[in-house]
Parts: structure tokens; C-alpha cells; sequence
């Protein structure tokens, strides 16, 4: 069955089975393997993307069922300046040790950081609630966040005084 | 941990799903957010020959207001609710509710429809529309029902909709302005599906109070003695925690077993907690 | 004896130098994780790969009578009988008395857990493999379960492999006089202890990809392994292909916690079926397969008597620990390994003359016994640090003074325990001093004072202290009975003609950060930029034979080996730049990526090109290129001993069974750190996981040996809410008989979690008359456990 979206940035046309996730349509023919598969019953967000914006499970999205939509990987984040602040994070706070849950822990404190804003420890470990990290016990990952949210927030403070 | 085969197809609108779901051999089942189908396909749980994606048709994303009551097509994502992109109902529980579903990126596919569809008797809208006195309307081959909340939840995974109906929009009467609510789900990892769920609502100027206790068996249990012992309580008092305590055990008494120890301590706290809330106690 | 390492000897380090040992150098590994370009099993891309999906058993225990293919089976699906002619694994210990059992590759005969793999699918996709799967019809005669630990020890239940029983080896350490200790005695303390089984759940599952290389004559397995070289040796012998023809390759491993560190039967199967194959095949372990399937964790039920002088000094120890090892033993560690370490290292860090233990392992029809971060270390803490907390109750003393006065002191270092282990250095009770200040003992005493019976939520402070064992020595192993002897480990470090350096290591680094940690060493050795090095690992084809990662070992033995081939590479260095500089090599140190003497230097560029490009350069008698190869073993047999004390206060809600962690802190010594910010993410990740246990995470089967928990809905693992930042406090006490002083820390933080957490519940609960001695302590166990309190207070 023919299914035709945006993946990072490029159309995309694909043949696929009505069963295929969108998971492993990207992961395969498109290579992008940033998109990690961990469960596949939607509990361990390492397969988080977007779609449309937003946050999505890719491992329970049938890729049929995206035509026409926009679908952000990792990949596709490469030049965004605020994924870039969270990569420099993530490495300063020690945010990440194997590294299978970090790209779906990058894109998930992205779209909270953006949605949010800033937020207190307790929300901001809620919001990341659905990313399993097995190795790190998330103290590095929240300061990650946090200092990665902190600077977002001052430069977007400094931004708007400066528009005014 | 993949699906076995289907077709699929998108419904573009109602009639167009109405007639997939028609031919009952054809074993069609509808998608909505996929996000609890999905994850019973992938573990072949579940098979289906044709999967029927309702998720895009215009008329189950409507959302509307009324003096009375706020309607939510089938259609709208927790994460619609949770932003405030429909319109409130209930001083703000539904709200409430819809951000403590799961985890963001299941909320932003995720749907009341499909929640209320699949009545798994711990999801958080089942044991909410309930306390709301939400009313569901179906619709199949013969048209439009309406089903009210206490028909509608008959077991897990059971409801009174047919095989070949869809559920089209949800009507959820509005509380009055001053109306308070409770909400306690207790779960051993946040995000997840709750043990136990306590749900109240207190509308004085109505002198209407209800509680529902969900999670806890087979269906959300409608707990009317505790909700006549809080109907018109003005405040929390020690008074009040014993004649709960007392109605609770009432209400328990009802329900389709009996609790075991560990679970009658929980439930009796999740009301407890969910009715102190409400008035104002946390 | 086996030999210590010979010189040059490395001595610890007094001041850290920037990007050298004991600086907090940020990872070399990250930017390819954090672009999303690591690449693990699944992620690998070999034109014509068809996807494995096993077909598993769905009963416990159970003869096969027949296969029932379905069409189109020809060529797409393998049995046993396919595989050619190899070797069941039999995994086995040395020690007599030890009953070992076959473990075949693909079961034939019979199956003896839920998960267990009797064929091989292919298909072009994973799903296709799965739909050949479903479509094979197994006619199974079942046989009836052994499930827990009470059934496999009952004499009357099934054999599952022909022995008189189901006990596969006791084991009964000690020494000392108990009897007089129980006579001695002011008190004496007994309780049953039980751990849970557990899932090990790395966030990426196993995963094997296998192929015949036409050019080169070798089969390459490509496994998601914690240790590619001693895989090799194995397979090797058992399908019959010579190591020479086999290569072994751990790509990018998403999390291993031991789980990946055994030799798989999916490897075994996988890699015969590749041998007759013309194309590669690839196997990615789902989450369901993890979690029934992959070797499990646990399962322990340990009773334990403590006889005690009035003020609370053990005089003595008496324990029995039954492990539930499951259907077979795995290869190297065996099903033995669990209940003899708890049973040979329950003493503590306590100084206990007296101890008689007995450790006991039986079969039955679960999923094997593997390692998992800790191994029985977490339940021998939790089991004697509760039961310290006990004693301590009864004789009426802060739980942590108990400890102190138990300890085995700084002064009696290098002390011989009870069962044998030589601790090597340290000063134990500091780290219980220092974590009751950080926790502030008497600050949660007064909250307590003022909090515990006002409301349900009752507050309780908690303590666990251990040792942990690491970097074992050859004569660990062999005690311990071992068929394979991983004493030492191995790495080549060579100069490129651009002067820059490579370090090859046997170790396996997945996530333990050794990629800049090892280059760390070296910076330390030869004055290069640690974001310089490239560190190689994991690939039999690139580095020399060593043992891979685990047990804590891989910073001590790896890190040793790439000292001291770092150091002797240096002296080549200094002897060719002085003679560049015209200097003596005794005045030339290396710093900056230059060899320098008084105020001339020379880049080591220039060194290694006279090294490579310009023997005419070289001093007379010099031979040219820059590489060394080394291996490591510690001074000592039985190791490094890290140790550490946590301290947890915990809320616990008596309303819904709940605990939340309202403080979390550890005061730890693992010698010498390299880098202590990776040493801060071990101790945390290790606490998560020992929350999960203390907590969450438990694998329970029903009675027909059905296992229950097969998806992360039903196996909770704790999230970033339900997880604490742990505040640390580093002791730093070099161990004399490693290089720079190292000890490992990889498992400790895991170890303590759950004792303390267990503690700390007990803690606020003991005056409502509860004890729970059980884990993981769910909301069901403490509310049962209250009612209960109550119904007993009532009588
Ligand atoms: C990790 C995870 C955690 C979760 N935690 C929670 C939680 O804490 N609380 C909670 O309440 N839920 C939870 N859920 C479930 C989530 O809320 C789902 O979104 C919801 O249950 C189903 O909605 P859906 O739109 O995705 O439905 P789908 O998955 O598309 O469909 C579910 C079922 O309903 C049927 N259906 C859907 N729409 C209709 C319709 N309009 N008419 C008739 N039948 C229909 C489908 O045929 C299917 O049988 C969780 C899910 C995941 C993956
Ligand atoms: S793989 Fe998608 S949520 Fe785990
Ligand atoms: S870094 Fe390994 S799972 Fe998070």
C-alpha cells in the first residue's frame, strides 16, 4: 500500500504492508536510525518522533495511516539550535551512558522545553516520565533538561526584550 | 513483536466507516488513535482482517458548547483536552484527567472516543465520564442512540455499543461555575494505567454529588452512599471522614466481589482522598 | 598461585592532571549517540539480510512429540537436527558435587520454560518470520511444572534433567566457631528473607546477525555481547569452527547489566544455521522475548540467624540462601553462581569470625539464572542489612552506630574474611560516618518525632552498607570453579605515523564510558589529549584476546593493561625524542602532545614520524613503530574490594501501600577514580536499578510455570519521577594491588537499594508492629502487611 508524507523536510513515497510502524519504515528504508526500539507497546519512548509537531509513539503509528503528514526524526534536528543546546547538555550533565534511550529522551525534553517552558524539577521528571533510561538513573538527564530549559528560557527573555 | 497482516483502510467520513464496520464478516474493526489497538496487534493479542481508520474524519474532531453541556466528537486527543483546544465542562477535570493519561506523545494521538470504546475498566475516562454523567452517542445502520453513562460501561472491554456502530461524540453536561471535583488514581509508576481511581464531584448549587470509584473491579462502581453523605457537605470535618468511611463501606458491599484486605484499604483512600480534594483538603 | 602483573608498577595518583586520571573529562562517545548515529544490532545494514524469529515453547515443561510444518517451510525454518553437527552447552563448575545438564542450542526433546526456542524462522521482514512461526504446529506432551523454590526442593516433585532431585550444588562456606557464638550470645535474631524474581531489561534486547564471509573464510557473529572474545572461544568449540575463521563483533550494545553476558543459545543457533548459509540472518530480541525468555535475575530466599552480644557486636552468622536458577545452567557462570555468592559473602563488611552458611540452587521449569548487575550481592545486603537493623531494633541502638561498631576496622587492612576474601583497603565506618552526617540522622528523627502517626504518611530513614567485589583475580575464579579463568585482561596501544594514539581493549564499553576513560589512562601515561584517542573495543578482529566487560572489572583490567602498555610505549617515546632532542631519556617527560625536556620539546608528531617514516631518525638499535601490547592481572586473586554506605529516607503511605524516596544518599570508596563524573552516573544508575528491585520489579509465574509478566505494563521499571538525584560522597582509599589504585564500582550502587529502602520502610513501620522482609515491596505486600498488624493488634 502507497503512503506518502514529509520526512524530515524531504517527500517521501513508500510501499508498504497496512502493519508496517512507522518505526520501521523509517528505520529501514530511510535509514533513520535514531529512532530506537525498545518495547514496541508504546510504554519505553525510545521511538518518540514527531508528527505534525508533535510528540508520537513511532512503534504504535501505522505509517499507512500518515499521508500527508510531517514526521520529524533526530535526524531531522540536526540544525535546530535548541536540540543543539540540549545535545551540549546532555553531554556536560552526563546525560546519557548507552545511549539507546537518548535520541527519544532528546526529542521528548525538546517538545517540553518548547510546550512549557520552564518548569520545577517535579513537573519536569513528570513530563519525562515516559522515557525509559535503564543506565543513568536520570539525575544527569533532569539537570540536562533543566539547564538546557534555563538558558532556552533566558535567551527567549533576551530575545523579547530585544524586539521591544 | 509485529502484526499479523490486515488491510486498512480510511474512513473519510462517518457513512464511510459506518459501511466497513456493516459487512460483519469482513471483520473490520475501527481505529482511532491506535494507541491501545496498535499495541494489541503488535503483540498479536489481537487480529483484525481490516483495520478502518476513523482518526481523520472531520465530524469526530468537532468539539461544541452549549449552555448545558459541552460535546467532544469520538475523535478529540487527550492532549486536545489537556491543552484547553476543547472547551470545559467541569471546572476544569477534564483537564485535570486528560494530562495525567499516560505520557504526552500517547495523549497527542490518543482519543476519548477510543478510550471510552475500549472501556478498559482502569482508563482514566471511563471512571471520569461516568462521575460526569457523560452520555455517548452511537451511531449504525439504524441511526442515532444515545446511551447514558451507568449503560454504557457494562464490563472490561465491554460496552453496550454493537459491532457495528461507532461511537460519535460524547455529550458531557456542564457543571455549575462553583462546582469543586476530586480526582485520586494511585499508580506504582507514574504515567500508567491507575490501580485504583476516585473520582468526585461536588455541585452544591445543583445539590448534586457524585463519586465514582474506578480501576478497582470489573466496571467503574458508582459509590451512592458516599455521595449522599457528601451531598451539601460544606467543609471537611472529622464528621464527615467517619460518615464517609461508614457509606464507603456501603458502597464497597455492592460491588460485583468482595475486596480483599489490601485492596478494600486502597479504594476506601482513593474516595477519601478524591472527596477531600473536592472540598477544598489536599 | 597465578603471577601478579610484573612491573612497571603503577602507583596512585597524588594530584589529577587535566584529562588524565581523576579528571572529569567529558565523553568521548557521546556526539555519535547524541546525533542519533550509534549503531546497534538492529541498526546494522547487510544487503540480503532475512530477519530470525525464534519459535518458543508456550508450556513450562513438556516432551515434544511431533513438528508440524507448514507449507513453504522448506529453507525458512530450522530445528535442531538443521544446525549440523554441534554441542549442546553444558556449563558446569569444577567443584565436585556440582550436577550439570545439557542445554541444547534448539530444543528437540523436550522444553523446560516458557520462551525456551525449539526452531528458527526467516523472512524477508521480522513479521514474516513471525507469521512461518505461528503457522508451526508443536504437538507437546505436557509434563508437570516445577515452578518455586518450595515445589523443586520437594523430593517428590519431577526430575527435570534425571538426577535423584532438582538440587544442582550445595555449597557450605564458612569457618569459625558458630556454636560457641550461639552460646556466647546476648541475643540471637532469625528471619526468611525473599528477592524476587527479576528481569534484567536493557533498553535495547539481545540480538545476534551472522553471515559466512566468502573472502576472508570466517564466520562473523555479530552479537549485542558484553564479551565478543570468550563468545568466540565457546561457539567456536561448540559448532565446530576454528577461532581462526570466526570473528566476533559487539557493534554499539544499548545497556547489558549482565543480561548480555553469557553465551546465548539464540547465539549458538544462529551462528551454526549461518555457517550452512549463503546469505546473512538476523535475530533482534522483542521486548516479550526479553522479558520471558533472556536469562533472569533473582529469586532468592534466604534464612538467616544472628547471634549477637548485648550491645549488638555479631558474634556469629548461620545461613541457608536457595536460589531458583531456573531450567539450565548457562555458560561461563553456571546455575550455581547465585546462591554461592550469597552464600560465600553474606558476612558483609562486618569483621565475623563465626559464620556456617549453606547455599543451595535447584531447577525448575522458569527461565535460566544469569547475572545481573550485582549478581547475589543485593540480596546477601539486603538480607544481612536488614536483619542488622533487627538486631539493632532488639538491643535498642541506632542502626547505624551497629554498624560502625561491626565493621571491619582501616587497621586490620588487608583482612582475610571468614570465606576466604582478602579486603584490600579502606575505612568502612567512615563511609557510614559520613553518610549519616549527609543524611542528617538526627534531623529525620525529629520529622519522624513529629510527623510518623499524625497522618497515613509515616517517614523512615534507612541504611545499607556492603562490599563489593571487583576486578576478581584468577584465583576468584578458579575457586569458584570456573571451566575458563578471566584473570586478566589485555589491550594494544600503538601511535599512528600522525601521532595520534589508538587503544585496542578486549573490554566491551556499553555505556560504561570507557571510551574516554581508557584514553584517559593513557593521556595519563603519554601526555596526549584524551579527545585524541580512539579507543576500539568489542571486535575480536581488532584488538587482542582478553574477557570482556563485567563483574566490575573493566576499568581495573583494562585500565591496568592500558597503563602499562602505555608506560612501556612511553619509554620508547622518551628514548627516540631524546635522541631528537639530544637529551638523556631519564629527563623527558610527555605532556601536551609534546616529549619536553628543560625548555626544548618536540612534538610527538615528530616522534612518531622517525618511528614510522624515518628509522634513519632513530636512536642506534631502535626498532621502529610505536605499539604495545600488554596484559593485567591485580596483585591480588580475589581482587579490588569497593565499599559504600547508603542511606535512604523514605515516605511510606499507609493509605495505598506507596513509598516515595524523599532522600537518597551515599558515601562510597572505589579507590582510585578515573573520572569521577562517570563514576557518579554508575552509582546512580545502579541505585535506579536497586529502586526497580526494592520497589517495582518483579517476574512472577503462575503454577503452571506461565511467567506473568510479559510486557512493560505488567514489568514496571522505574521512571525519571520515581527516581531521586542521589547526593555522593567520594572516600578515595587506593587498593595496593591494582594499577593507580582503582577498584570497580559498576554494580554498587545497585547493591545497597534495596536493603536500605527495605530498612527505611521497616523503619517508619515498625511501631504499627509490620515487618516486611520481602521484595520488590509493593503497595499489595504493605498494605496486607498493615492489615494484618491491625487484626493482630485487635486479638
Ligand atoms: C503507554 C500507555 C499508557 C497508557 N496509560 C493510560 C492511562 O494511564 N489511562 C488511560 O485511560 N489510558 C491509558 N492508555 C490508553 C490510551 O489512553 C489510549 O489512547 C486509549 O485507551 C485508546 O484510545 P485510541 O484513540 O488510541 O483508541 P484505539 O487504540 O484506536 O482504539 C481502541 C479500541 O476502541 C475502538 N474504537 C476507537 N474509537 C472508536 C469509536 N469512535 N467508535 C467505536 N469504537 C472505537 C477500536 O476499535 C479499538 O478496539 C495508555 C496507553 C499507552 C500506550
Ligand atoms: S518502542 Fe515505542 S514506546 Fe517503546
Ligand atoms: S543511556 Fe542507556 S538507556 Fe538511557
Amino acid at each position: 500500500m502507497k503512503v506518502s508524507f514529509t520526512l524530515n523536510g524531504d517527500p517521501i513515497t513508500a510501499d508498504v504492508e497496512p502493519r508496517t510502524s512507522l518505526a520501521d519504515l523509517v528505520r529501514g528504508e530511510h535509514r533513520c536510525t535514531s529512532v530506537h526500539l525498545g518495547c514496541e507497546h508504546g510504554v519505553c519512548g525510545a521511538c518518540t518522533v514527531l508528527i505534525d509537531g508533535k510528540i508520537a509513539r513511532s512503534c504504535i503509528t501505522l505509517a499507512v495511516s500518515l499521508d500527508g503528514a510531517m514526521v520529524t526524526t533526530l535526524e531531522g534536528l540536526a540544525d535546530d539550535a535548541l536540540m543543539a543546546r540540549l545535545r551540549e547538555a546532555f553531554r556536560t550533565h552526563h546525560g546519557l551512558q548507552c545511549g539507546y534511550c537518548t535520541p527519544g529522551m532528546l526529542i521528548t525534553a525538546h517538545d517540553l522545553i518548547r510546550r512549557k517552558g520552564a518548569l520545577a524539577e517535579a513537573e519536569l521528571r513528570q513530563g519525562l516520565a515516559g522515557n525509559i533510561c535503564r543506565c543513568t538513573g536520570y539525575a544527569g538527564i533532569v539537570a540536562a533538561v533543566a539547564a538546557a530549559m534555563d538558558e532556552h528560557e533566558t535567551t527567549k527573555s533576551a530575545a523579547s526584550i530585544a524586539a521591544e | 513483536m509485529k502484526p499479523m497482516p490486515f488491510d486498512y483502510a480510511r474512513a473519510k467520513d462517518v457513512p464511510d466507516a459506518l459501511a466497513a464496520l456493516a459487512d460483519a464478516d469482513a471483520g473490520a474493526r475501527v481505529m482511532a488513535g491506535g494507541q491501545s489497538l496498535v499495541p494489541m496487534l503488535n503483540l498479536r493479542l489481537a487480529t483484525f482482517p481490516r483495520v478502518v481508520d476513523i482518526s481523520k474524519i472531520a465530524e469526530l474532531r468537532e468539539r461544541s458548547e452549549s449552555a448545558d453541556a459541552v460535546t467532544l466528537g469520538a475523535c478529540v486527543t487527550h492532549g486536545e483536552i489537556e491543552d484547553g483546544e476543547a472547551p470545559e465542562p467541569a471546572a476544569g477535570l477534564m483537564r485535570h484527567v486528560a494530562a495525567g493519561i499516560a505520557y504526552r506523545a500517547v495523549r497527542n494521538r490518543g482519543t476519548i472516543g477510543g478510550s471510552a470504546s475500549l472501556a478498559d475498566a482502569s482508563a482514566d475516562w471511563v471512571t471520569t465520564l461516568l462521575a460526569l454523567g457523560a452520555r455517548f452517542i452511537g451511531r449504525g445502520p439504524d441511526g442515532e442512540r444515545e446511551i447514558a453513562a451507568p449503560d454504557m460501561f457494562l464490563g472490561p472491554y465491554f460496552t453496550a455499543m454493537t459491532d457495528q456502530e461507532l461511537l460519535v461524540r460524547i455529550v458531557v453536561p456542564k457543571t455549575s461555575r462553583d462546582a469543586t471535583w476530586g480526582y485520586y488514581k494511585v499508580t506504582r509508576r507514574s504515567g500508567e494505567y491507575g490501580l485504583s481511581i476516585g473520582a468526585v464531584i461536588l455541585d452544591p448549587a445543583r445539590e448534586h454529588a457524585s463519586v465514582v470509584l474506578g480501576a478497582a473491579s470489573r466496571t467503574p462502581l458508582a459509590c451512592t452512599a458516599a455521595a449522599a453523605a457528601l451531598r451539601g457537605a460544606p467543609r471537611w470535618t472529622e464528621a464527615l471522614e467517619t460518615a464517609l468511611r461508614t457509606a464507603i463501606a456501603e458502597d464497597l458491599a455492592r460491588a460485583e466481589r468482595p475486596f480483599e484486605p489490601h485492596e478494600a484499604i486502597m479504594v476506601e483512600t482513593t474516595i477519601l482522598r478524591a472527596a477531600a480534594q473536592a472540598l477544598g483538603v489536599s | 598461585m597465578a603471577a601478579p602483573s610484573a612491573p612497571p608498577a603503577l602507583a596512585a595518583i597524588e594530584a589529577p592532571r587535566p584529562g588524565c586520571i581523576g579528571d572529569r573529562v567529558l565523553r568521548n562517545e557521546d556526539a555519535r549517540f547524541l546525533a542519533g548515529h550509534g549503531e546497534y544490532l538492529a541498526d546494522l545494514d547487510i544487503p540480503g539480510t532475512r530477519e530470525i524469529a525464534f519459535l518458543r515453547s508456550p508450556v513450562a515443561h513438556a516432551r515434544i512429540r511431533s513438528i508440524d510444518m507448514p507449507p513453504g517451510a522448506e529453507g525458512r525454518v530450522f530445528l535442531l537436527k538443521d544446525l549440523g553437527d554441534i554441542h549442546p552447552v553444558r556449563a558446569v563448575l569444577t567443584t565436585p558435587g556440582f550436577r550439570g545438564s545439557d542445554y541444547p542450542a534448539l530444543a528437540a526433546d523436550t522444553v523446560r520454560f516458557v520462551g525456551e526456542p525449539i526452531a528458527i524462522c526467516l523472512g524477508a521482514t521480522r513479521a514474516a518470520a513471525e507469521d512461518l512461526a505461528q503457522e508451526i504446529v508443536v504437538d507437546f506432551d505436557e509434563l508437570p511444572p516445577v515452578v518455586e523454590i518450595e515445589q523443586a526442593l520437594d523430593p517428590a516433585s519431577p526430575s527435570l534433567h534425571g538426577w535423584p532431585d532438582n538440587i544442582c550444588f550445595v555449597s557450605t562456606p564458612g569457618g569459625g566457631e558458630v556454636d560457641a557464638a550461639a552460646k556466647a550470645a546476648a541475643v540471637t535474631v532469625t528471619r526468611e528473607f525473599r528477592m524476587a524474581r527479576q528481569c534484567v531489561v536493557s533498553l535495547e534486547g539481545r540480538g545476534v546477525l551472522a553471515y559466512w564471509d566468502r573472502r576472508l573464510q570466517e564466520l562473523v557473529v555479530y552479537s549485542s555481547t558484553q564479551q565478543p572474545h570468550v563468545i568466540r572461544t565457546v561457539l567456536a568449540k561448540l559448532i565446530g569452527v576454528p577461532e581462526h575463521q570466526l570473528r566476533v563483533v559487539a557493534p554499539d550494545v544499548g545497556g547489558g547489566f549482565g543480561v548480555k553476558n553469557n553465551l546465548q543459545q539464540e547465539e549458538v543457533a544462529i551462528a551454526a544455521l549461518a555457517r550452512r548459509l549463503k546469505f546473512p540472518i538476523r535475530w533482534v530480541e522483542d521486548r516479550r522475548e526479553h522479558l520471558i525468555a533472556s536469562p533472569q535475575a533473582r529469586e532468592h530466599r534466604v534464612r538467616l540467624t544472628a547471634h549477637a552480644d548485648a550491645r549488638g557486636k555479631i558474634l556469629g552468622l548461620e545461613a541457608e540462601a536457595v536460589v531458583n536458577a531456573g531450567a539450565y545452567s548457562i555458560w561461563p557462570w553456571s546455575a550455581a553462581m547465585e546462591a554461592n555468592m550469597v552464600a560465600g559473602i553474606l558476612t558483609g563488611p562486618y569483621a565475623i569470625d563465626a559464620y556456617k552458611g549453606r547455599g543451595v540452587t535447584v531447577v525448575s521449569n522458569k527461565a535460566p539464572l544469569g547475572p545481573y548487575r550485582g549478581v547475589g550481592r543485593p540480596s546477601a545486603c539486603f538480607t544481612l542489612e536488614r536483619l542488622v537493623d533487627e538486631i539493632a531494633a532488639k538491643v535498642g541502638r541506632e542502626p547505624h552506630e551497629l554498624r560502625i561498631d561491626n565493621m571491619v576496622r582501616p587497621e586490620q587492612m588487608p583482612y582475610r574474611t571468614v570465606t576466604g576474601k582478602l579486603f584490600d583497603s579502606g575505612d568502612y565506618a567512615e563511609s557510614v560516618r559520613q553518610v549519616a552526617a549527609m543524611i542528617d540522622v538526627p534531623a529525620v528523627r525529629a520529622r519522624q518525632a513529629r510527623q510518623n502517626g499524625t497522618g497515613p504518611r509515616r517517614i523512615g530513614l534507612g541504611f545499607a552498607s556492603y562490599t563489593e567485589q571487583t576486578a576478581h583475580g584468577t584465583d576468584e575464579w578458579i575457586a569458584r570453579g570456573l571451566t575458563e579463568v578471566f584473570g586478566y585482561e589485555t589491550a594494544t596501544v600503538r601511535f599512528t605515523p600522525d601521532g595520534k594514539l589508538i587503544i585496542e581493549a578486549a573490554i566491551q564499553n556499553h555505556g560504561q564510558g570507557l571510551e574516554t576513560t581508557l584514553a584517559q589512562v593513557a593521556a595519563q601515561e603519554l601526555g596526549v589529549d584524551p579527545a585524541d584517542v580512539v579507543v576500539r573495543h568489542g571486535d575480536t578482529a581488532v584488538s587482542p584476546y582478553g574477557m570482556g566487560t563485567f563483574a566490575s572489572r573493566s576499568m581495573v583490567m583494562a585500565g591496568g593493561a592500558v597503563g602499562r602498555a602505555s608506560r612501556q610505549l612511553g619509554e620508547k617515546v622518551k628514548r627516540i625524542a631524546a635522541h631528537l632532542l639530544q637529551v638523556k631519556p631519564a629527563d623527558v617527560t610527555l605532556a601536551n602532545n609534546c616529549a619536553v625536556a628543560g625548555a626544548r620539546s618536540v612534538p610527538l608528531k615528530s616522534v612518531t614520524d622517525a618511528a614510522f617514516l624515518h628509522p634513519e631518525n632513530l636512536p642506534a638499535g631502535e626498532d621502529p613503530c610505536l605499539d604495545e601490547t600488554t596484559t593485567f592481572q591485580p596483585l591480588s586473586g580475589t581482587g579490588a574490594f569497593a565499599y559504600a554506605t547508603h542511606a535512604v529516607v523514605v515516605e511510606v503511605d499507609t493509605g495505598t501501600g506507596l513509598v516515595e524516596i524523599l532522600d537518597y544518599a551515599v558515601a562510597h570508596d572505589c579507590g582510585t577514580m578515573v573520572n569521577p563524573m562517570i563514576v557518579e552516573g554508575q552509582v546512580q544508575g545502579g541505585v535506579a536499578q536497586g529502586i526497580g528491585n526494592a520497589l517495582l520489579e518483579e517476574s512472577p509465574y503462575d503454577s503452571g510455570g506461565q511467567p506473568l509478566a510479559s510486557t512493560f505494563a505488567d514489568y514496571l521499571v522505574p521512571g525519571a519521577p520515581e527516581v531521586p538525584t542521589v547526593r555522593i560522597a567520594h572516600l578515595e582509599t587506593p587498593s595496593p594491588f591494582t594499577a593507580y589504585g582503582i577498584k570497580g564500582m559498576g554494580e554498587g550502587g545497585a547493591i545497597a537499594a534495596p536493603a536500605a529502602i527495605l530498612n527505611a520502610v521497616n523503619d517508619a513501620l515498625r511501631p504499627l508492629g509490620v515487618e516486611l522482609n520481602e521484595t520488590p515491596i509493593t503497595p499489595k505486600r504493605i498494605l496486607t502487611a498493615l492489615h494484618d498488624a491491625r487484626t493482630e493488634r485487635a486479638r
